[in-house]
């Protein structure tokens, strides 16, 4: 037996005595009450008491319901008339009311919630406990006739209207402290989420009744016999109601640790998705239970892979208890129940579920990971469309519209040739060859932001630097590998530098921004990062999301670290990126125009 | 002459039809820049004829159309050919369609006038 053990047996003996001891003094004294019950009122505190040490540790409610349990019996202790002990026993024998009180308003774990519930207790205590020690420390028995073996005598202030007055608290302070208890627990019930009201109602309504008989004993004149005999016993019956309830919630967490036993069995079988979660609930007792699954970057998910947040309510009747399970410091799941559930039980049944939490899990992400390629691929779709019409747009304002002014411009000059007017023959050819000008110089951007020929011909450092030069601030590119790379690698990499560069244009303000390309065996990585206002959220505009998809495409990961006034840094990596082995290039003569077949290309120039 | 008036906003084509039109039987008689000016510029101005684009930057070219063909005769134009603007052009209260590459002041009165063409 450990030491804690041997502490408690000792609890338990020294309880008994001081309960069948204290019975016995009333009887020899003579008392006139219902024996029987008053020593299992008293007793049934001191069992909650000494279980509740036992089994939750550190909870209030136990050392609570051992004081109420030993101001039970003080009482009878008084009756012996020892002149020392008469007075704490006077007084700690009448704190059970106010101990009861703070183990309604703190049950479970014996803190108070709230300031009123501090108050309404702290009152409780006073108008109790206080007033009785006023009396004590102010009355002199001897005034009233007592002249040896007088239980107390006055040792500060002796002063009979002072006494009087406190008397007048202990006997009429129920009017006042019955109605701040009963709306402690009102407000207590309305706070409360529907688990902790389905174990604390029986209590509260024990303690709204007992708090009533409380009442009606303060107004009912004081007598041994009739009514308030009956109140008494009453009274006894109901104060065993609030260990009986404590003692209850206790057994039903060992019960329900018993169904741990069952959830290991009931996971040995298939179950289709979300059953988990089923299973779990029952094992809790909680039907509102829920499951969520942590991913790799930090985020929740939910077992069919769609995107969850952890509550934040941490109080009122939507409050919710979030308990992370963990495997190896590794965050797999979030469980999401109500507060009442015993914290014990909840560690129990996460750790029995652990297995198949982490099955879940994977499931879960791959769900994820699906519904992400699935919507990456629909937006890859939309993309598509946008730069059709994107095109086709810039070619119908641009190059189009210049190509139908030059047809005019040519039928005037017919016109004007055929009128014999060489001098507006020359005008006219010159506009229309600066039209036709602008005309191919726009068709040459539009075909630049379909694919680059640079890219294809030179590969990504003269890609890149290009794009570097037409930026819209200076830009410094360092570190680009010289070999190839797979075509699809490629232009990734140099669309990402291209809208990086057009959004560091437009938006960041800065005043210089920068390109890196590293290659390792594992990865490509590039990185263009800026000096500007930073702030960019990658969620919002499709500038950067069509760029993911894109990075995602090729199965590379995109992050954008941004803080507000820091600058921005697009760090694309993309993994198993292997240099070419083999180009396929078009070759060129020195005016750039293609000849013959394409030849193989080796990096490193050897054809 | 008739009387005409140009609704394009891009500046070279109104350049161009403006000189192509005033040598070959129109009397260019204003341009507008988008719908609402080309609204106003046909009550101020009265032409005979409009030579309505029909994408504009602030309205559609057959919106306008509907709002001014009551006071005169409108010919659309674009870029691109009428199969591109489907059965909108047929319903448009406009006299016909001319692309922008075709235009001659013969192809306008043929488009306006059949019967002597």
């Amino acid at each position: 037996m450990t030491r804690r053990r041997w502490a408690l047996a000792g609890i338990a003996v020294a309880s008994l005595v001081w309960a069948l001891g204290g019975e016995w003094v009333s009887i020899h004294a003579g008392i006139a009450e219902n024996h029987f019950l008053d020593a299992l009122a008293g007793l049934s505190f001191f069992v909650a008491g000494i279980v509740a040490l036992d089994r939750r540790q550190g909870n209030r409610i136990g050392p609570l319901m051992l004081a109420s349990g030993a101001s039970w019996f003080c009482g009878n202790w008084e009756n012996l008339r020892w002149p020392v002990w008469g007075a704490p026993l006077l007084v700690f024998g009448s704190a059970t009311a106010a101990f009861v009180a703070h183990v309604a308003l703190g049950y479970s774990n014996g803190r108070l919630a709230t300031r009123y519930e501090r108050v309404t207790v702290a009152a409780t205590y006073v108008g109790t406990a206080g007033a009785m020690l006023g009396f004590v420390l102010t009355d002199d028995p001897r005034v009233a006739g007592c002249v040896r073996d007088c239980p107390w005598a006055p040792v500060i202030w002796s002063s009979q209207s002072a006494a009087d007055a406190f008397e007048w608290v202990d006997e009429h302070g129920a009017y006042v402290l019955v109605p701040m208890f009963v709306i402690a627990l009102w407000l207590r019930w309305r706070r409360s989420t529907p688990a902790q009201r389905r174990y604390l109602t029986p209590l509260w309504v024990a303690a709204g009744i007992l708090a009533g008989v409380y009442l009606i004993s303060a107004i009912v004149p004081a007598s041994p016999h009739g009514f308030l005999r009956l109140l008494s016993d009453f009274q006894a019956l109901l104060e065993i109601c609030v260990p009986a309830v404590f003692l209850a919630g206790l057994l039903s967490a060992r019960l329900a640790q018993s169904a741990v036993g069952s959830l290991v069995v009931d996971l040995q079988a298939p179950r289709p998705t979300g059953e988990l979660r089923a299973l779990i609930a029952a094992a809790l007792g909680d039907p509102s239970v829920d499951i969520v699954y942590a991913v790799d970057d930090g985020g929740w998910i939910q077992a069919d892979g769609s995107p969850a947040l952890l509550p934040t309510d941490e109080s009122g009747p939507s409050a919710r208890q979030v308990t992370v399970i963990e495997r190896e410091q590794r965050r797999l799941a979030a469980l999401i129940h109500d507060p009442a559930v015993d914290p014990g039980l909840v560690r129990a049944v996460a750790a029995a579920a652990g297995m198949a939490v982490e099955n879940e899990r994977l499931h879960a992400q791959v769900r994820a990971q699906l519904d992400e390629v699935r919507a990456s691929r629909s937006r890859i779709v939309q993309a598509g469309d946008d730069e059709r019409r994107r095109v086709e747009r810039d070619l119908h304002d641009g190059a189009q519209q210049r190509l139908v002014t030059l047809s005019l411009a040519m039928h005037a000059a017919r016109r004007q040739l055929t009128a014999g007017h060489p001098d507006a023959v020359a005008d006219t050819l010159a506009l229309a060859s600066d039209e036709l000008r602008l005309a191919i110089d726009e068709l040459r951007e539009l075909a630049r932001g379909l694919h680059p020929v640079i890219l294809t011909d030179e590969g990504l450092g003269p890609a890149l630097q290009s794009l570097a030069d037409r930026a819209a601030v200076p830009v410094s590119v360092d570190r680009v590998p010289e070999h190839r790379f797979p075509p699809t690698i490629e232009s990734t990499v140099y669309f990402v530098v291209s809208e990086a560069l057009a959004n560091i244009g437009k938006y960041a303000d800065a005043s210089d921004a920068s390109i890196h390309v590293t290659h390792d065996a594992a990865a490509l990585i590039v990185e263009v990062r800026d000096n500007g206002c930073g702030g960019a959220d990658p969620a919002r505009g499709s500038g950067l999301r069509g760029l993911s998809d894109r990075v995602a495409a090729v199965n590379g990961r995109m992050t954008v670290v941004s803080p507000v006034g820091a600058g921005t840094t697009v760090r694309v990596v993309l993994p198993g990126s292997a240099r070419a082995d083999r180009v396929d290039l078009v070759q060129r003569d020195s005016t750039g125009t293609p000849v013959g077949a394409a030849p193989h290309w080796t990096p490193g120039g050897t054809p | 002459m008739r009387s005409l008036l140009i609704v394009d906003d891009h500046a070279g084509f109104r350049m161009w039809a403006r000189e192509v039109l005033r040598h070959e039987g129109f009397d260019v008689v204003g341009e507008a820049t988008d719908g609402l000016s080309a609204i106003d510029a046909v009550h101020d101005l009265h032409p005979e004829v409009v030579l309505l684009d029909i994408q504009l930057p602030d309205m559609s070219g057959f919106e306008v159309a509907e709002r001014i063909a009551a006071q005169t005769s409108v010919v659309l134009t674009s870029s691109r050919s009428a199969a591109d603007y489907g059965p909108a052009v047929v319903r448009s209260p406009a006299v016909g369609f001319m692309a922008k590459s075709d235009l001659t002041g013969a192809a306008m009165a043929a488009l306006l006038d059949p019967a002597q063409s």
